[in-house]
């Protein structure tokens, strides 16, 4: 054992070595980022340790998970983030075999309008209204209904930019351009502002359900790029080999393109999901008060005031968390889903 | 009288740059025929054989395959009828690479045919085990030779039971050594009364196994002849050309 870590210890040495200090700009550069590499941890840890003040965030986590959800129906938005939990348990350790894993994409969707359900109330539950929802409940419900709709969205604009009917073509590739061009927080403004202008007066849409609208707009544009990309990957033999074997359109779609262009663009779409996590925040400067615009109303507060460093840290710590679990959920599906890498 | 499987009347097709890749082609294929395509490279034997089966289109004359008479702008559905009845086979195999084998052979029964499941997957196994590759069926297409895939695209297309079968170089992607397994499987198929179009430039095959050997040169048919006579005393001087090109 002990001889073992002696020379794992002695190999890394050397690789240090070789790789850090052969010269001597080599040295001069790894010395100069090592000191400062230390400093900072050192001035971190601190910081840290000594001088940060955890009180603003012990005292108010459920602010942080619920927002100002009434607090004696707490337990709905708890119910559903610890549903949430568990299918991210059951998606990572459920062996790729067992007749179960077939039933977890169902579990995903479902999960959506039993959110819906739980937050909203309505059904025996006591109606709450979109406008008390908030923290990290609304993040992440945010991501997950947009995403959902986005999908399908973006797999329909991806197909018809390839589309023969020029009209179908032209649209998409317009649409797809379009809001590509436009950047992010313009669109979620419109949203808020001109979605209202087209709706007859006794319609009204609440601030959550035109975010997601305006959500789903920006993001299957992206996600129709993805696919695209995925389509191009497969060989238009394939799909001489499908057509002459009798298949139909919808077929050759249904069947040979779109699992393929599935698995190639997983990764693609990973990042989309993840993007969509974090431009979540927008919504913060737009009314909404999900993760970041609890934590700025809550910095408002003159107990709390001057310790957004705090605030911040936590912030990002719980961003960086829910991303983390997202990358390992898609590496998961990667994995399990992947029975022949394709390309 | 029979009608001929394929009959094709002063076809021509044009690509865009003005390249004439059919000239005129007037041909038929009978029932229970073996009929070699050959010709050197460029001169349209894949674009003729794949009009029979609608993947390309042509500018004028008629053909009618199967029983089905297509025009220069032919319906979808018609197109598909006879993609339903005539199988293809092509140089790079093109399996379904996500699919295992016993998938590749049995979707299109499935979904095409509305076969149940079992069913297809009997015939796919019987399929498999004539092809000499049944140990197969549960692998990936990118686990096997060359060989084995263009055995399993040629199980693939037998599988929805075609009236007539088209090859583009069905061996010239292939290891030397792997194409006499394929070129077997051809051969037994041809005894059973397969009708077959081959565009190959294996000449042992089309000697033993061809009725009839058709050589195209520029978008023209140059000559058909009966394979004895133009592999031994052919009619045309491109023919002799080209055959003392390819057997040296
Ligand atoms: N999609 C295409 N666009 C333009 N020209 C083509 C296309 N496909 C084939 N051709 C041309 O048509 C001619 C015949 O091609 P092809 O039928 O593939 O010949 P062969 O199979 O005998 O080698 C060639 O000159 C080729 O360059
Ligand atoms: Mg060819």
């Amino acid at each position: 054992m002990a001889i073992l870590l002696m020379k794992k210890i002695n190999k890394l040495i050397n690789n240090v070595k070789r790789t850090m200090f052969t010269s001597s700009l080599d040295t001069f550069i790894s010395l100069f980022i090592t000191s400062i590499l230390f400093v900072c941890t050192v001035k971190l840890s601190k910081w840290f340790f000594l001088k940060a003040n955890w009180t603003v965030v012990e005292e108010n986590i459920p602010l942080f998970l619920f927002g100002v959800f009434p607090a004696d129906q707490r337990w709905r938005p708890s119910l559903w983030l610890i549903i949430l939990i568990s299918l991210v348990v059951l998606t990572l350790f459920t062996p790729s075999w067992s007749f179960f894993r077939k039933l977890l994409p169902f579990a995903w969707i479902a999960v959506i309008p039993i959110g819906i359900a739980l937050l909203a109330g309505g059904i025996g539950l006591s109606p709450v209204a979109s406008r008390y929802w908030g923290g990290l409940t609304l993040t992440i419900f945010l991501m997950m209904s947009s995403l959902f709709l986005a999908f399908p969205f973006g797999i329909i604009l991806a197909f018809g930019r390839q589309s023969k009917l020029q009209l179908i073509k032209y649209f998409c590739s317009i649409y797809i351009e379009t809001l590509r061009a436009i950047p992010l927080i313009s669109i979620l403004f419109f949203g808020q502002l001109l979605i209202p202008l087209f709706l007859p007066v006794e319609i009204e849409i609440n601030r959550v359900l035109r975010s997601i609208i305006a959500f789903t707009l920006f993001v299957s544009a992206y996600i129709a790029e993805d696919i695209r990309g995925g389509l191009q990957a497969i060989p238009k033999s394939q799909i001489e080999a499908a057509k002459s074997l009798g298949f139909n359109t919808f077929q050759i779609t249904r069947f040979i393109l779109l699992p393929q262009v599935l698995q190639i663009a997983l990764p693609a779409l990973t990042n989309q999901a993840v993007g969509l996590l974090q431009n979540t925040s927008l919504m913060s400067i737009l009314g909404l008060v999900e993760l970041l615009g609890i934590s700025r109303s809550l910095l408002a507060n003159p107990k709390f005031i001057g310790q957004y460093m705090e605030v911040y840290v936590w912030l990002a710590a719980i961003y960086w968390f829910i991303c983390t679990i997202m990358a390992l959920v898609a590496q998961n599906i990667e994995r399990k889903t992947t029975l022949v890498k394709l390309i | 009288m029979i009608n001929p499987i394929v009959s094709a009347n002063e076809l021509v097709k044009t690509y865009s740059k003005g390249l004439i890749a059919l000239n005129n082609i007037s041909m038929v294929v009978n029932k229970k025929e073996v009929l070699v395509v050959m010709g050197p490279s460029g001169s349209g034997k894949s674009t003729l054989i794949r009009t029979f089966n609608g993947l390309e289109s042509f500018d004028s004359g008629e053909l009618e395959v199967v029983g089905i008479t297509i025009g220069t702008d032919p319906e979808d559905r018609k197109v598909r009828e006879i993609r339903k009845r005539v199988g293809m086979v092509f140089q790079q195999f093109n399996l379904f690479p996500h699919l295992s084998i016993l998938e590749n052979i049995t979707l299109a029964p499935i979904q095409v045919q509305r076969k149940n499941r079992i069913e297809a997957e009997d015939h796919a196994m019987e399929l498999l085990s004539q092809m000499g590759i049944e140990k197969q069926a549960k692998k990936y297409p990118i686990q096997l030779s060359g060989g084995e895939q263009q055995r399993v695209a040629i199980a693939r297309s037998l599988a929805v039971n075609p009236e007539l079968l088209l090859f583009d170089e069905p061996t010239s992607a292939l290891d030397p050594e792997r194409v006499n397994e394929v070129l077997d499987a051809m051969r037994k198929l041809a005894q059973d009364g397969m009708t077959m179009v081959v565009v190959t430039h294996e000449v042992s095959f089309a000697k033993e196994v061809a009725d009839r050997v058709v050589f195209m040169d520029s978008g023209k048919i140059i000559e058909t002849s009966s394979p004895n006579v133009f592999f031994n005393n052919a009619k045309e001087e491109r023919s002799r050309k080209f055959l003392n090109q390819i057997i040296k």
